[in-house]
């Protein structure tokens, strides 16, 4: 699996005794977007958490680009070239949107953030005003942006398009398909199928903590999909 | 009771040993332990730190000073003596009900208000020169009548440490007890169980102040002389030092702190000039890595001393008031914030029959958050909630259980560091123990027939002795589903019962909740997300989005309906 | 105007102000990271001792302000980093280890330096007329002094980078991670800034106040009583609870006893605790 830039094998965890997770494995090569899909409650979130590091494994291994990294913290992982962008409480309420954007910048400048603008002017037009006045759809689509600008290497993105208009959410959609031509990889949890149908290369679905179905999108049927997503 | 026996006898020698002058000095530190038990209670068991226990010593010190100058002649003086030092336990309780108020974390407050109110006594004793003598203290205070020598007032000092060990003893092994050790860690469960907990803090602080003031009634005719320090800071700080390194858990622990500690600090203070702040970083070690004190690295001692406890004989437990019929619960266009989000949305629900229900949707449709206004957790700021036609949405947590609410958590919140038995003994005496029942050691014998029912499916829960915290996760959940059931409530809510369970212990699960439909006849509520247990349980399914009621209806009718699979599977918009 | 009302005026504005400057480390370490110090009021003490040492040691008063920076600078480093730290998650734990660290200091301070008080020199003698008052130039001079810190701390707080990432780190640690600030050595730094702080208050009231080990008790109450009534985590909320205690226990004292001003305040927080527990104004 050398070209893999994130490979896990096994993965489990969960929170203080109850376990959520159980031996998920998957991958995702460099220009590559992995969807994991599933319905409510069956780890999606909880993995990523595992991913990224703010859980930590019981078992399993994850590596990045060859390096092991089910050890290290979350700044850490940042460092190596991870970004994150969760899926509740997704941006800082008592920051400005400018803030929230240069938080990390020496300069605190917008440098490169226009092309973002040009497809979400809500955010430019609210750059002084808290997030946390902006509604659920504006907070995502600000965490994005702010994710991927962050240009990192592996971006793990959970529920992007959650609460976000669809037309903002091809925009998304147009974003993420820039970064993946320059070799970027994701990971993105998605409950909105039809997204998922857009961007994935490839598929994992979970159920109740396990994997059900796995591989490229054009090995998998969009009927069982469906079926492990349906009540 | 054989190591107590073995102790007293030891007690009762120690003049012989010592000579008559150090048993009295010895005698001294016997009432400090009388106050640092107290400490020691409210810390160890119910798990408060009070910083200002001094306050109910002196107060007692100068109350019983002020009696012995006035009628100490007068052989009344002897049962006035308790009541001066009730006079402290009612304080105590008193201001325990007045900061155990809220719901949140009262914690810091208390401590820093205890610590206040020390201060503030320290400095009306030093400063009302006309009543207390100011800062030159109370002199003169006579000895108890007919009691002279030193071994009299050794004995005396012997008599009440008795008293207040067994007092402490009593209420520690009562129910109460069992309450205390709960509360201290999880305060929300044992609400859940129909416990006033605020309540049961305030007993806890008003004992303390009674052990104090118990202490405190001696002092005064024992030492002759009563001074602002004994309200203030400095002894209440020594108070909590002497409960810590003795052992704050046991009753017996913070005697040995005050005993070794104290009489070390009292010789060493003026020869090394740093002992003092040794102490400190002592206490602070033992704090923080030997948190069971001295007493603890005794354990295997007293062990070998009791030997193993004989089982008794189990008592059935009365059985649980409850009004027949089925249950009707009713949430009405309830509206529900947190800050600006907006939780539930005119959400209206309605169960008027027994059966098994389930309610499901995605995250944050308000799942977990309609069972919290259920329990009284979440407040309606419209709308409301009614049980039997009775309004229940302004209630507190406690009362609501009682009228018949029970609930398993999403995360199995069984009390740890108690024992199994335990455990199933606070489900048991959730709306069958009167506060007075809580007094009785009786009540921890107490069975019913559903606990031998559910013992007989899970042997395990016969293990009674076994800690909590040695189950494995799959044994407390059910521990936990065994504690709501024996509450044998009318409505039972159930978050997530199945979570992390193995399929093999699902299938177990299942067929309990079955069970218990048909045993209890209420209402079983069960919040999921896996369809196919959902399938298996439910008659009717009540979706949830966004905080509101989006279609209920039997399995098989809400899995075509396009509202909801549009919500679980998304689309364009 | 009446010159007894012109006093009076000043004294509580001095009283207020002071008193702000004193809770204002106890507002970075409890208001913003959560943390109960109840050794707060010894790191005060500590400053004034350090006062105490710079006059005993014949060096200019100014001195004293370098010196406490750095004394209480390294104890709170390495408070934060052994006592601190490993106990995050368990905010009663902190509560019974800070106050076994602040019977340390004050035990310390007893050892060393004994058991009764020192009286410092005022590093500014004489009086001014203010508002056709003579009142101490001293006490005008930390008025002065404390407006002036208080505002640079909230426009700092409000414009820096490093403010920014607090505020950020503060509201939602886990986000703050994924953007890559080490919340770890952020919380540390910001603890040091609030014994800091603690440890200037401390000089600044050394001159006026009776420095003894004990000192520390009485502010740490009247601190914590200040953010309860006056709500966590803003300088407004500082300010206000600043207001009602430091005005209340300031007139109660004047007009009748220090005793009955302890008990008012008392009272109060006592009130607030059960009426409005978040405070004024209450973060979020």
């Amino acid at each position: 699996m050398s070209a893999a830039r994130l490979a896990f094998e096994n993965v489990t965890g969960g929170y203080g005794t109850t376990e959520v997770v159980r031996g998920v494995s998957g991958a995702v090569a460099p220009g590559e977007v992995l969807c994991v899909l599933g319905r409510n409650g069956v780890g999606k979130s909880t993995l990523m958490k595992l991913l990224f590091g703010y859980l930590r494994c019981w078992q399993g291994r994850i590596t990045f680009e060859g390096e092991a990294i089910e050890r290290i913290e979350p700044t850490a992982r940042r460092a190596l070239g991870i970004a994150y962008c969760p899926q509740e409480r997704p941006v800082f309420d008592d920051l400005s949107v400018r803030d929230n954007l240069t938080l990390m910048r020496h300069d605190r400048s917008l440098d490169g953030f226009a092309a973002s603008f040009a497809r979400f002017p809500i955010l430019e037009r609210r750059l002084t005003q808290h997030a946390g006045t902006l509604s659920g759809g504006e907070k995502k689509i600000l965490s994005i942006v702010r994710g991927l600008a962050e240009d990192q290497n592996l971006t793990l993105l959970d529920e992007p398009s959650e609460g976000v208009q669809w037309e903002n959410v091809l925009h998304m959609q147009a974003l993420i398909e820039e970064r993946r031509a320059a070799d970027a990889a994701f990971v993105i949890v998605e409950q909105n199928l039809a997204f998922a149908e857009r961007i994935a290369d490839r598929y994992l679905v979970m159920d109740q903590g396990r994997v059900v179905l796995e591989g490229p999108r054009a090995e998998i049927e969009r009927r069982d999909i469906l079926a492990n997503l349906h009540v | 009771m054989r190591a107590a026996s073995l102790g007293i006898v030891a007690l009762l020698l120690l003049p012989l040993a010592l000579g008559e002058f150090w048993a009295y000095q010895l005698g001294l530190y016997f009432l400090y332990a009388c106050a640092a038990m107290g400490v020691g209670l409210c810390w160890g068991q119910a798990g408060f730190l009070p910083l200002g226990q001094a306050m109910f010593f002196g107060l007692a010190a100068y109350l019983s000073g002020f009696a012995l100058i006035a009628f100490g002649d007068e052989p009344w003086i002897f049962p006035l003596l308790p009541l001066i030092a009730a006079v402290s336990g009612i304080l105590a309780y008193a201001i325990g009900a007045l900061v155990f108020r809220s719901r949140g974390e009262s914690g810091p407050y208390f401590s820093m208000i205890t610590l206040a109110l020390s201060l503030l006594a320290f400095q009306i004793a030093n400063n009302w020169n006309d009543v207390t003598g100011g800062f030159n203290g109370l002199k003169g205070i006579p000895g108890l009548p007919g009691l002279d020598d030193f071994s009299d007032v050794y004995y005396v000092s012997v008599a009440v440490l008795i008293a207040a060990l067994a007092l402490g003893t009593w209420l520690i092994r009562a129910p109460i007890g069992v309450l205390w050790r709960a509360l201290a860690q999880n305060e929300r469960r044992v609400a859940l169980f129909g416990f006033d907990t605020n309540q049961l803090k305030a007993v806890a602080f008003g004992v303390s102040g009674l052990l104090g003031g118990i202490g405190g009634v001696i002092y005064a005719p024992q030492q002759n002389y009563v001074t602002p320090q004994l309200c203030g800071f400095g002894l209440s700080a020594d108070l909590v030092i002497w409960a810590a390194v003795g052992g704050r858990n046991r009753l017996l622990g913070p005697v040995i702190g005050t005993l070794v500690v104290g009489t070390l600090t009292a010789e060493l203070r003026d020869r090394m000039k740093f002992w003092e702040a040794l102490m400190a970083a002592f206490f602070i070690i033992v704090v923080l890595a030997f948190p069971r004190g001295i007493i603890g690295a005794l354990a295997p001692l007293t062990r070998l001393i009791e030997g193993r406890p004989r089982p008794k004989p189990p008592i059935p437990a009365p059985e649980r008031p409850a009004p027949g019929g089925a249950a009707r619960l009713s949430i009405e266009a309830v509206h529900a914030r947190a800050g600006e989000v907006t939780i539930l949305d005119r959400l209206s629900l309605l169960f008027d029959h027994p059966g098994v229900f389930c309610i499901i949707g995605p995250n944050g449709a308000g799942k977990t958050s309609t069972f919290n206004l259920l329990t009284g957790e979440l407040a309606a700021a419209a709308g409301c909630v009614t049980l039997d036609g009775i309004a229940i949405d302004k209630l507190a947590p406690h009362r609501i259980a009682r009228l018949g609410i029970g609930r398993k958590l999403q995360i199995p919140s069984v009390f740890a560091d108690l024992s199994i038995a335990d455990n199933l003994s606070i489900a048991l005496w959730s709306g069958r123990a009167s506060r007075l029942d809580l007094l009785r050691p009786r009540l921890r014998r107490w069975t019913s027939p559903m606990l031998a029912e559910l013992a007989q499916r899970y042997p395990f829960l016969a293990a009674t002795e076994r800690r909590a915290a040695e189950l494995s996760h799959g044994e407390r959940q059910i521990l936990e589903l065994a504690m709501a059931l024996l509450t044998e409530p009318r409505i039972l809510l159930l978050d997530e019962p199945c979570a992390g369970l193995s399929p093999e212990e699902t299938a177990a699960v299942i067929d309990v909740i079955r069970w218990a439909g048909r045993r209890l006849g209420g209402a079983i509520i069960v919040i999921e997300h896996d369809m196919s247990l959902v399938k298996e349980l439910a008659e009717t399914v009540y979706v949830l989005h966004n905080g509101t009621l989006l279609a209920q209806g039997s399995v098989s009718e809400i899995q075509v309906n396009p509202a909801v699979q549009a919500v679980y599977v998304g689309g364009e918009k | 105007m009446d010159p007894l009302v012109v006093t009076q005026a000043v004294n509580i504005v001095y009283a207020v102000t002071t008193l702000a400057i004193l809770v204002l480390g106890l507002a970075v370490v409890f208001g913003l990271l959560g943390v109960l110090n109840i050794a707060h009021g010894e790191f005060i003490m500590v400053g004034a001792y350090c006062a105490y040492v710079v006059e005993a040691n014949g060096w200019p008063f100014l001195m004293a302000v370098p010196f406490a920076l750095l004394i209480c600078g390294v104890l709170g480093a390495v408070v934060e980093r052994g006592l601190i730290r490993p106990l995050y998650q368990r905010p009663f734990d902190t509560l019974v280890a800070t106050w076994g660290l602040s019977l340390l200091l004050r035990k310390t301070a007893e050892a060393i330096f004994g058991l009764g008080y020192k009286s410092l020199d005022m590093p500014m003698s004489g009086t001014l007329d203010f508002l056709g008052v003579d009142y101490p130039t001293y006490r005008l001079t930390l008025i002065l002094l404390s407006v002036v810190v208080l505002a640079a701390l909230v426009l700092w707080y409000r414009n820096s980078r490093t403010g920014t990432r607090i505020k950020a780190m503060v509201g939602n640690p886990e986000l703050a991670q994924a953007y890559g600030i080490s919340v770890t050595k952020l919380a540390a730094r910001t603890f040091v800034v609030g014994t800091c702080l603690a440890g200037l208050g401390g000089v600044m009231v050394a001159p006026l106040v009776p420095v003894q080990p004990f000192m520390g008790l009485d502010y740490i109450l009247k601190a914590f009583f200040v953010l309860v009534v006056g709500g966590l985590g803003s300088m407004l909320g500082l300010i206000s609870g600043a207001l009602v205690i430091g005005g209340l226990d300031s007139l109660v004292s004047a007009l009748i006893d220090g005793t009955y001003g302890y008990l008012t305040v008392l009272v109060v927080a006592i009130l607030f605790l059960w009426l409005k527990p978040r405070g004024i104004f209450a973060r979020g």
